[in-house]
């Protein structure tokens, strides 16, 4: 950090704060609009806090829509597809790292390259295989279609943690007695725990935020995810329902908001370690 | 019995890279054998083959008279303690130690007496729940010690135990591992590339280059009847001097010619018997504390006088050659100055110049 002047500091904080209310302010917004009754959304001019503060439309929410289980399928969705995509690429990024096979080189580059394609691209073929295998409109589908994005960008981080990790702990372990799997589980893992962390809430954001793949692989209504789903039940070509909406968007902000309270620190650790490593 | 033995050991990464060429080893019971040599020379590879995270290309490993070559690490009945100690960073020092013991399924009672034990002996009692970053170096080297004493494996391996510790750290722990092999009883294969750790702790050395074993003898053996060039230039410091020349006979005695100098061999040297004269290319190694300075028949200027405090090392020219000499501390003496010297020919080695190997080796001496 180089030392700056009061008012050079001055200018830095006013640009930041400046950029952190043009971002908070939707969300600041949209908590808002939320809380007020239907009646007072279109007022002019408008309020900005809410004259009578109700909690009507989160009620109505649960107890009159859809909601909970379009809540239930997103969460369904995610953690399946956080769990499959942290098993298969802790297990793939130290075969990467540690095994010496044919081609290996060129796997971690081909499985790179597939996250280049835009996801657009895949998404015919991905829904005719869905339909072929007899799992197109299931959240399963989309649970592997997640994974199909997610692993490739989930190897990469998690291998640069595992290249940083001594071959001579492994080999500790082995000689201690212990199988590769324990000594993966024993050392390694623990090892590369904020790698696994931050992939699992790269993983989790990215398939409860998801909403083209939803949309185009799953159109059966008790399937639907709460992205694709709250934006159909709430929205039609005459009327959209504000601030049901708005409250809607809080709800499904909130698992996201906590795991990130609660993840944050280990979260900024991961990114950083993908580009310098130690 | 817990012997180890190598036979027709052979390594190699790919086609042109060959690690360890085909190499017979037999390590006693209870024995404290290094393997010393330089970086590359196929030490570490050997010790990583017998601890089985390495598989030989060829040949076969015996511990204590059973096979295992194809045997897991854990299986091998080995302890071994790494360069850079490899502790688990997540565990506590007590965790570390109890490692071992897990994997094995030592019941939670019995595990817990052991490393207590291990604690005691090691004297990290109040260290037991400090995790491994918490440590200096010298407590972390007694941690993977720790790990590797607890379990009472038939054969330790440690590769370059010492080699991350300071100078001073390095000397007392030096000792203590030496007190604690012959308190343990164990066979123990000590890697590393400091021929002062060797020379100390060993019961027999086994120096390898390029792969290859070049000679497997007591210290003593290898300092004063090294078998080859290489050894003999490995081994001691300041380093052996040579020069390179040929045998002819002076005063009807076998002599080496070279480099300026003439040097009579006295009866009984080694090399009377194989081919003493005849003009054979060889080269001659004498260690610095046989050439004497003061008196004698030769003649060479000082080049660099360099005290250590109780020995001081001169290097001076004389003929073609530059020499290396040890007089003990205080004796005044000044570059640029000429020097009367004599070699104590009886303790000087021949080597032949085409292969290196030393002549009258064969013969035993």
């Amino acid at each position: 950090m180089t030392r700056r002047g009061p008012v050079a500091q001055a200018i830095y904080s006013l640009f930041a704060w400046t950029v952190v209310l043009i971002v908070a302010f939707p969300l600041v917004w949209m908590v808002l609009t939320s809380l007020k009754p239907q009646f007072e959304l279109f007022t002019i001019p408008p309020t900005i806090l809410p004259q009578e503060p109700t909690l009507e439309h989160y009620a109505r929410l649960l107890n009159e829509t859809p909601f909970p289980l379009y809540f239930r399928n997103s969460a369904l969705i995610a953690v399946g597809t956080t769990m499959l995509v942290v098993v298969v690429a802790t297990l793939g990024a130290h075969s990467l790292v540690r095994f010496a096979y044919p081609g290996r080189r060129w796997l971690a580059q081909m499985v790179l390259f597939t996250y280049l394609l835009p996801s657009v691209v895949l998404i015919i073929p991905l829904y005719l295989l869905m339909v072929w295998v007899g799992v197109a409109n299931t959240l399963f589908s989309l649970v592997i279609a997640y994974t199909t994005f997610a692993l490739p960008f989930a190897l990469w981080l998690l291998r640069s943690f595992m290249a940083a990790i001594p071959d001579e702990l492994e080999h500790a372990a082995l000689v201690d007695g212990a199988t590769r799997m324990e000594a993966f589980v024993d050392v390694i893992l623990p090892q590369a725990l904020p790698g696994v962390i931050s992939t699992a809430l790269f993983t989790f954001i990215l398939a409860w935020n998801e909403y083209l793949y939803a949309l185009v692989l799953v159109n059966r209504d008790d399937a639907r995810p709460l992205t694709t789903g709250v934006i159909n039940m709430l929205t039609s070509a005459f009327n959209i329902e504000w601030s049901l909406l708005m409250a809607a968007s809080v709800m499904m902000s909130v698992p996201l908001i906590v795991a990130f309270a609660f993840l944050q620190k280990h979260l900024t650790r991961g990114f950083g370690a993908g580009g310098v490593k130690g | 019995m817990a012997g180890v033995r190598l036979e027709k050991i052979h390594k190699s990464f790919g086609a042109d890279a060959v690690a360890v060429r085909a190499l017979d080893l037999e390590i006693a019971e209870r024995e404290f054998l290094s393997l010393l040599g330089p970086s590359g020379c196929g030490k570490t590879t050997t010790l990583r083959m017998l601890a089985g995270l390495e598989q030989p290309t060829s040949g076969r490993i015996f511990i204590g008279g059973r096979e295992v070559t194809e045997v897991a690490p854990g299986r091998r009945d080995i302890a071994m303690v790494f360069q850079s100690y490899a502790l688990y960073p997540h565990m506590t020092v007590g965790e570390n130690i109890a490692y071992p013991l897990k994997k094995r399924g030592v019941p939670s009672a019995e595990r817990k007496a052991m490393v207590a034990r291990t604690v005691d002996l090691l004297q990290l009692g109040p260290l037991v729940d400090r995790k491994p970053r918490q440590l200096s170096g010298g407590q972390q080297q007694r941690v993977a010690l720790g790990r590797a004493i607890v379990r009472d494996p038939a054969v330790f391996l440690l590769d370059e135990p010492l080699s991350n510790l300071d100078a001073k750290l390095r000397a007392h722990m030096r000792a203590e591992l030496i007190q604690l092999q012959k308190r343990l009883g164990k066979t123990m294969v000590y890697v590393t590339h400091d021929q002062l750790e060797a020379m100390t702790m060993s019961d027999r050395i086994a120096i390898m280059n390029k792969g290859e074993l070049q000679q497997l003898g007591t210290p003593d053996e290898i300092y004063r009847r090294p078998a080859n060039r290489f050894v003999a230039g490995f081994v001691g410091t300041p380093a052996m001097n040579f020069a390179t020349g040929r045998m002819t006979v002076a005063d009807g005695r076998p002599a080496f010619a070279g480099a300026g100098l003439t040097i009579p061999l006295p009866p009984g040297h080694p090399v009377e018997g194989e081919a003493g004269a005849g003009g054979r290319a060889v080269e001659i190694g004498i260690r610095p504390e046989d050439v004497v300075v003061g008196e004698g028949p030769f003649e060479g200027r000082i080049r660099v006088v360099e005290p250590t405090g109780h020995e001081t090392i001169v290097l001076f020219a004389a003929g073609e050659a530059d020499l290396v000499t040890r007089v003990p501390g205080g004796i005044a003496l000044k570059a640029g100055e000429a020097v009367r010297f004599r070699v104590r020919a009886e303790n000087a080695h021949l080597f032949d110049q085409a292969d290196g190997r030393r002549l009258g080796a064969a013969a035993g001496h």
